[in-house]
C-alpha cells in the first residue's frame, strides 16, 4: 500500500499488469487469481481491446471445459501469457508453489504444480507476481523446484519471457546470464528498498528505470469500469467490492 | 490413449521428475534428435474409483461436468463408480453433466451423499465446516487417527458416517 497513492496494493498490481496486455494475445490465469483478473480486464479496457482473456474458474470468461483442454491449449502454443502466483522464487527463476517448510516434513503442501508446472514451459510469456516482496518468499535458492527458470541443455521450451511483479518492483529473468535482475523500480521507492527486501543479489550497477505510478485514468477504470464488470458477472465479487476503489 | 509413455513440455529441471525418476526421464525426440523432451511415464491404475451423479441399470453413468475423470477412467485396468441414484435409464444427453457408457465401467455402487464433504453438483454443495476439520486434522498423523477414529472407524461404514455428521449440515442445491 502506498499511502500517497491512496491506492489498495491490488489495484497497483492490476494497473502495471494492464500495462503488459497486447491486442491479439491470449492471456490466462488460474483460479483464485483475482489481481490478474482485474488487470487483464482492464488492459483490455485500456490498451488491448482484441486481446481473449481466459479466468478459470469463473462463468463469463472460461471458455475453456477441463484442465487438460486449458493446458493442452498451451501447450500447442495458444497462449500468449499466464500468472504466476509462487511460494518462493529464487535468483535463477526457480519456483516452489509446492512445499512450506521441507519436502519431507511439510508443513503445508499444495496442489498448484500439476498444471502450473507445464504452463510454466508451454507459455511464451510468464509474469509471477506476488503482494509483498520479502527476503522469504525472494530467496536464493527455493526449497522445492515446481518449475525450473532454465531448462536442461537442448530441451525444448516455449519461454522466452520471465517477469516478477511485487508492490515494490518488475524483476526480470536475464535470458542469457539466466540469472533474475532489477527492471525497474515502482514510483516511491528505490532500488535499495527491493535489495533490502530481496534474499539474493540484485546486480544493481547503474540506474534503474522508474515504473510510472498509475494514473488517474487507469484508476479510475478500474475502479469504475472493472470492478462493476466483476460484480455483475460474479468474477471475484467480494474481492472487488472490498480490494477495488475502497482506499 | 493406451501408449506406454507420453512427451510432455512440463517439469523440465524440477523437483516433480528428480523425486521420481521411476516415472519421468528426458530422452531425444525422435524427430529431431537435436533436440529433447521430457518422457512421462503412462500411469494405469488396476482400479480407478469415482463418483458420479446417475447410473443405469446397463452400467452408463452421469459425471459432473467440467472433471477430469474421464482421462482416469480411461487409463484404469477397471472401473468402480459409486452414484447419488439409480435410474432405469440415464439420458446420454443430461444438460449439466457428462455421459461415460458402460463399456468403461466395470461397476455402479449406490452410495448417497459419496462426495460428501465435498459437493455433488445438483444434489449437495460441499460442507465447508466438514473440509475444515479435515484439513487441520490432516498436518499429522496423529491427529489424522484422531479424525478416522471419530468419522470411519467409530461410524462403521457409510451410513454411520452420515447419521454421524449430522445431514442438517449438507446444503441443498436444486438441481
Amino acid at each position: 500500500m502506498t499511502e500517497e497513492l491512496q491506492i489498495t496494493v491490488e489495484e497497483l498490481l492490476a494497473v502495471y499488469i494492464a500495462r503488459e496486455m497486447r491486442d491479439f494475445e491470449t492471456c490466462a490465469c488460474g483460479a483464485q487469481s483475482f489481481i490478474p483478473a482485474a488487470g487483464m480486464l482492464l488492459g483490455r479496457e485500456l490498451y488491448a481491446p482484441n486481446m481473449e482473456i481466459i479466468i478459470r474458474g469463473t462463468r463469463d470468461f472460461n471458455p475453456i471445459a477441463t484442465p487438460r483442454d486449458f493446458h493442452f491449449l498451451a501447450q500447442r502454443g495458444k497462449m500468449d501469457l499466464f500468472f504466476i502466483g509462487a511460494i518462493e522464487i529464487d535468483k535463477h527463476a526457480n519456483f516452489n508453489l509446492h512445499v512450506i517448510g521441507d519436502r519431507d516434513a511439510p508443513q503445508v503442501l499444495m496442489p498448484g504444480q500439476y498444471g502450473t508446472g507445464l504452463l510454466y514451459y508451454a507459455v511464451p510469456r510468464i509474469i509471477m507476481f506476488r503482494t509483498a516482496h520479502t527476503k522469504r518468499i525472494f530467496v536464493e535458492k527455493v526449497r522445492y523446484i515446481s518449475g525450473a527458470g532454465t531448462s536442461p541443455e537442448g530441451v525444448f521450451r516455449r519461454t522466452r519471457e520471465v517477469r516478477i511483479l511485487t508492490p515494490l518492483a518488475w524483476l526480470k529473468l536475464n535470458q542469457e546470464s539466466r540469472i533474475v535482475e532489477l527492471e525497474s523500480v515502482h514510483a516511491g521507492h528505490s532500488a535499495e528498498d527491493v535489495q533490502e527486501n530481496t534474499g539474493f543479489d540484485l546486480n544493481i550497477g547503474g540506474p534503474v528505470p522508474v515504473t510510472p505510478a498509475p494514473s488517474e485514468k487507469e484508476l479510475h477504470s478500474l475502479r469504475a469500469i472493472v470492478k462493476s464488470r466483476m460484480l455483475e458477472t460474479g468474477t471475484y465479487a467480494d474481492l472487488a467490492r472490498t480490494r477495488l476503489g475502497v482506499a | 490413449m493406451g501408449a506406454p509413455f507420453v512427451p510432455t513440455l512440463a517439469y523440465a529441471g524440477s523437483d516433480v521428475i528428480k523425486r521420481r525418476p521411476e516415472d519421468f526421464t528426458i530422452a531425444a525426440n525422435p524427430f529431431d534428435p537435436a533436440e529433447r523432451i521430457v518422457i512421462a511415464k503412462a500411469i494405469n491404475p488396476d482400479v480407478g474409483i469415482f463418483h458420479g451423479l446417475k447410473a443405469d441399470r446397463a452400467g452408463n453413468v452421469l459425471l459432473r461436468k467440467g472433471g477430469e475423470e474421464l482421462l482416469l477412467i480411461q487409463a484404469s485396468r477397471k472401473v468402480i463408480v459409486t452414484v447419488e441414484e439409480i435410474v432405469d435409464k440415464v439420458d446420454p444427453e443430461a444438460a449439466g453433466a457428462r455421459f461415460v457408457p458402460s463399456l468403461y465401467v466395470t461397476a455402479v455402487v449406490h452410495a448417497p451423499f459419496g462426495s460428501y464433504p465435498a459437493a455433488a453438483p445438483g444434489y449437495y454443495s460441499a460442507d465447508d465446516k466438514q473440509l475444515r476439520e479435515y484439513l487441520a486434522a490432516s498436518i499429522s498423523d496423529k491427529t489424522f487417527a484422531v479424525y478416522l477414529d471419530k468419522y470411519v472407524f467409530e461410524p462403521g461404514g457409510h451410513d454411520g458416517y452420515l447419521e454421524h455428521v449430522g445431514l442438517g449440515r449438507v446444503g441443498s442445491v436444486a438441481p
